[in-house]
C-alpha cells in the first residue's frame, strides 16, 4: 500500500525511514520524495499488509510522522479519453490495460512515475495530488 | 483481367437504388471478415452490397481553410493568429489556412493548431488577431476580435494527407527513451507502438483503389466529406497509399476531431475518417476480407535517425492487436496511438447511415493512381561530415594503462578526450581530463576503473548538423568517431564544429 508521509520541520533532518526499516525489515520503497529546509514528504510503498503494515505506521507515527494513505494514483478523465493506447505500452511496470473499449489502472503496480501523463495526447491523465485522500 | 474499377457483382446505381428502398446488405469490415471465415468468399460477396471501414488517429497533414469575412475599415491580412497559433496568409485578405501541426507562440506545444479546430468545431470563442498590409482598398493595420465556427463563412476541413492505408510500427534499441511521432519508446525493445486499424483501415480493405477516388463520399470528422485526390507521398506499390479530403467544418462534431499533443514531439489533430466499399467485383470482395492476420507491416527501429531506419521485423496486424509481440525471443508490449474503439465506432456509424438511407454511395470521377512513387529528397549542396572536420590522429589508450601516463597524454597533446582502444583499435571506453581530475582527487590507479564504458559516437558519414545535436543532448564535448567495425578512425569535438562555422563566416 502507498502513503505519504510528512517530516514536521523539527525532525526533518532525522533519518526516521532508515530507522524504521531497519527496526521493522519491511523493505519500503521511496516513490516520491519532497525535502524543503522546513518540511519533508515522501510517498512510500509498504509491501505488507495487516498487522505487520499497523506496526510500520507505528514506528513512523511515534517518531512523529504524520502518515496519510494515498488514494489512486492517476486520475482518468474518461471524457477526453480515446481510448487509443499511448499511455499503454510506455508504462514500465504493466500497470495500464486497455481491454475491449475499457483502459484499467492497477494502482498496486503504479510507481507514479507519469510516463502516461506525458504519454496521453489529449491529457486525459493526471497525477493525483499526493495523499488527497 | 478485367479493368481496374470493374462493376461486374453490382453497380453504384443498384447499390444505391436498394439503399433507397432500405434494403442494402451493409456489413462492417470486422463483420465481413467473420462472414466470410464462416461461410465463404463467394457468398459474402453475393450478398454483401457495402462494407463500411473507419480509422482513427493522429493525422499530422490535415487543417482547415478560413474565410472570415470583411471588417469596417477592411483588413488586407498578411499574418493572422488564431488563439496565438499563426495560420498561413499568403492568400487573399481575409482567408486563411490553419495547420493541425501550427504551435502556439505563447503556449508552444501544449496547444496548436489541431487545439484550434477542435476548439471550432466545439462552437468555442476563438480569438484571432491580424496584421495588415495597408493599402489604398484595405486601409486597416491591425485587427483584434473573436469569431466562432458560425460566425465565420467558410471553414473548410482540407486535409492533405490521410488515413495511410496501414503504418509501419516503432521500437527503441537504444538506452534512452525516445519521443516520436508514433509516443514514447522505452530503451532496449522496452515497447513497440503502432498506429492503423488493421482489417478496418479504408484503404487495405479497397487495396488496389478499385472503388476510391475523386469524389468519393465518406464519413470524415463526423460529418459527410469527400475524397479529393490521392493523399502527398501516396504510395500504393508498396501498400502506403494515402489520400487527400475535404469536408465541411460545420457539420463536423468533435469527437472526431480531436487536438493532440505528442510529448516532446509537437501538436497534430487525430481525424476519423470512414469509407464505404462498395463490392462491385471479386477482387474487392477479396480485399475487403482481409482478416487482420494477413496485413502486415514492418516494426521499425526509430534508435536509428535516419530516413531508412532498420526493420527489426515484420508483423501482423493481428500480432500488434494482441498487445503482444515478440522481440528477439522476448515478449514485448505493444499498444497503438490511434483508436480501434473509435475506429469500430466510425466503421459502425457509417453503416447506420447508409441502413437508414441517410448516406449514398458516389462513383468516382476518376480512380486514384497505383502506381505513384515515393521518392526522397536529395541533398544537393554540399553537407560537411564527420569525416571532414574529425581530427585523425588518434591519441588512444589500453585499459590497463595507468591513470598517470594518460594525464601525461592529455598534457603533452593538449587534448581533453582519450579513447580506450583493445588491441585490434575496437573502442572499449572513453576518459576525459575531467575523469582523471575525479582519479586523482579519488586516488584510483587503473583507467579500467574510471572510464565510461557506454560511449557516445559518431560514424565518418554523419552530417555535421546532427552531430552537434547529439554533442548538446548528451551534454559533452567531443566524442570518439568509429567505423563499421567499431574501430577508432578520429575524434571529433565541439572545437573542430567551432571552426568549421568560423571558416564558413569567413568564406
Amino acid at each position: 500500500m502507498k502513503f505519504k508521509i510528512i517530516y514536521s520541520h523539527e525532525i526533518v533532518e532525522s533519518p526516521i525511514l532508515s530507522t524504521v526499516i531497519l527496526e521493522t525489515g519491511v523493505p519500503i520503497n521511496i516513490l516520491e520524495a519532497k525535502i524543503t529546509p522546513s518540511q519533508g514528504e515522501m510517498i512510500i510503498d509498504v509491501p505488507v499488509s495487516g498487522e505487520e503494515l499497523a506496526r510500520v505506521l507505528e514506528a513512523f507515527r511515534k517518531r512523529g510522522i504524520e502518515v496519510r494513505e494515498v488514494g489512486p494514483a492517476i486520475e482518468i478523465n474518461r471524457d477526453k479519453c480515446i481510448l487509443c493506447g499511448a499511455c499503454v505500452s510506455p508504462c514500465p511496470t504493466g500497470a495500464i490495460k486497455l481491454t475491449g473499449d475499457e483502459l484499467k489502472i492497477e494502482d498496486k503496480l503504479c510507481i507514479r512515475c507519469r510516463a502516461c501523463v506525458y504519454a496521453c495526447p489529449v491529457k486525459a491523465l493526471t497525477i493525483t495530488s499526493e495523499g488527497s485522500s | 483481367m478485367e479493368e481496374r474499377g470493374a462493376e461486374t457483382l453490382r453497380t453504384y446505381e443498384q447499390i444505391n437504388e436498394k439503399i433507397k428502398r432500405g434494403e442494402a446488405v451493409v456489413m462492417t469490415a470486422d463483420e465481413f471478415v467473420e462472414y466470410t471465415k464462416q461461410y465463404g468468399l463467394e457468398k459474402a460477396a453475393k450478398e454483401v452490397d457495402v462494407v463500411t471501414t473507419g480509422t482513427f488517429g493522429a493525422m499530422c497533414s490535415s487543417g482547415v481553410f478560413l474565410n472570415f469575412g470583411h471588417s469596417e475599415p477592411p483588413i488586407k491580412m498578411w499574418k493572422c493568429w488564431l488563439n496565438d497559433v499563426p495560420a498561413y496568409k499568403g492568400l487573399a485578405a481575409v482567408d486563411a489556412y490553419l495547420g493541425a501541426t501550427a504551435i502556439s507562440e505563447t503556449r508552444g506545444i501544449e496547444y496548436g493548431g489541431g487545439h484550434v479546430i477542435e476548439d471550432l468545431v466545439s462552437g468555442k470563442e476563438i480569438e484571432l488577431r491580424g496584421e495588415g498590409w495597408p493599402t489604398d482598398c484595405y486601409p486597416r493595420q491591425y485587427i483584434e476580435t473573436t469569431i466562432t465556427l458560425d460566425e465565420i463563412n467558410q471553414a473548410v476541413l482540407v486535409n492533405p494527407r490521410n488515413a495511410y492505408q496501414r503504418y509501419a510500427a516503432a521500437t527503441n534499441s537504444t538506452d534512452r527513451i525516445l519521443y516520436t511521432y508514433l509516443g514514447t519508446l522505452l530503451p532496449r525493445y522496452g515497447n513497440v507502438m503502432y498506429s492503423g486499424s488493421g482489417q478496418l483501415s479504408p484503404l487495405y480493405k479497397d487495396r488496389y483503389f478499385e472503388t476510391i477516388g475523386i469524389g468519393t463520399r465518406i464519413f470524415l470528422g463526423g460529418g459527410i466529406g469527400y475524397v479529393i485526390g490521392e493523399g502527398t507521398q501516396h504510395n500504393p506499390k508498396a501498400f502506403f497509399g494515402t489520400l487527400m479530403v475535404r469536408g465541411d467544418l460545420k457539420q463536423m462534431s468533435p469527437r472526431y476531431l480531436r487536438g493532440a499533443t505528442i510529448h516532446n514531439y509537437g501538436v497534430t489533430l487525430y481525424v476519423g475518417v470512414g469509407i464505404p466499399i462498395p463490392i462491385i467485383n471479386m477482387r474487392v470482395a477479396e480485399t475487403a476480407s482481409t482478416p487482420d492476420e494477413e496485413i502486415y507491416t514492418e516494426i521499425l527501429d526509430y534508435g536509428v535517425p535516419s530516413r531508412s531506419r532498420p526493420v527489426v521485423r515484420r508483423v501482423s496486424y493481428a500480432e500488434l492487436k494482441s498487445g503482444k509481440v515478440e522481440i528477439e525471443g522476448r515478449e514485448v508490449v505493444a499498444s497503438a496511438i490511434s483508436s480501434l474503439t473509435y475506429a469500430r465506432e466510425i466503421a459502425e456509424k457509417l453503416k447506420q447511415w447508409i441502413l437508414k438511407g441517410e448516406f449514398f454511395l458516389s462513383r468516382p470521377a476518376q480512380l486514384l493512381p497505383d502506381k505513384t512513387e515515393f521518392k526522397p529528397l536529395e541533398v544537393k549542396r554540399y553537407e560537411p561530415r564527420v569525416r571532414d572536420v574529425m581530427t585523425r590522429s588518434i591519441i588512444s589508450a589500453r585499459p590497463a594503462d595507468d591513470v598517470k601516463t594518460v594525464a601525461n597524454l592529455i598534457v603533452k597533446h593538449g587534448i581533453d578526450h582519450v579513447p580506450i582502444v583493445d588491441d585490434e583499435g575496437k573502442l572499449m571506453g572513453i576518459v576525459t581530463s575531467w575523469d582523471l581530475a575525479k582519479a586523482v582527487a579519488e586516488e584510483k590507479r587503473s583507467l579500467n576503473e574510471i572510464m565510461t564504458r557506454r560511449v557516445i559516437v559518431a560514424k565518418p558519414d554523419e552530417p555535421i548538423d546532427v552531430v552537434a545535436r547529439r554533442l548538446t543532448q548528451y551534454r559533452i564535448s567531443g566524442m570518439p568517431v568509429v567505423d563499421e567495425s567499431f574501430k577508432v578512425v578520429g575524434i571529433i569535438t565541439t572545437d573542430d564544429i567551432a571552426k568549421l562555422i568560423k571558416g564558413r563566416s569567413s568564406g
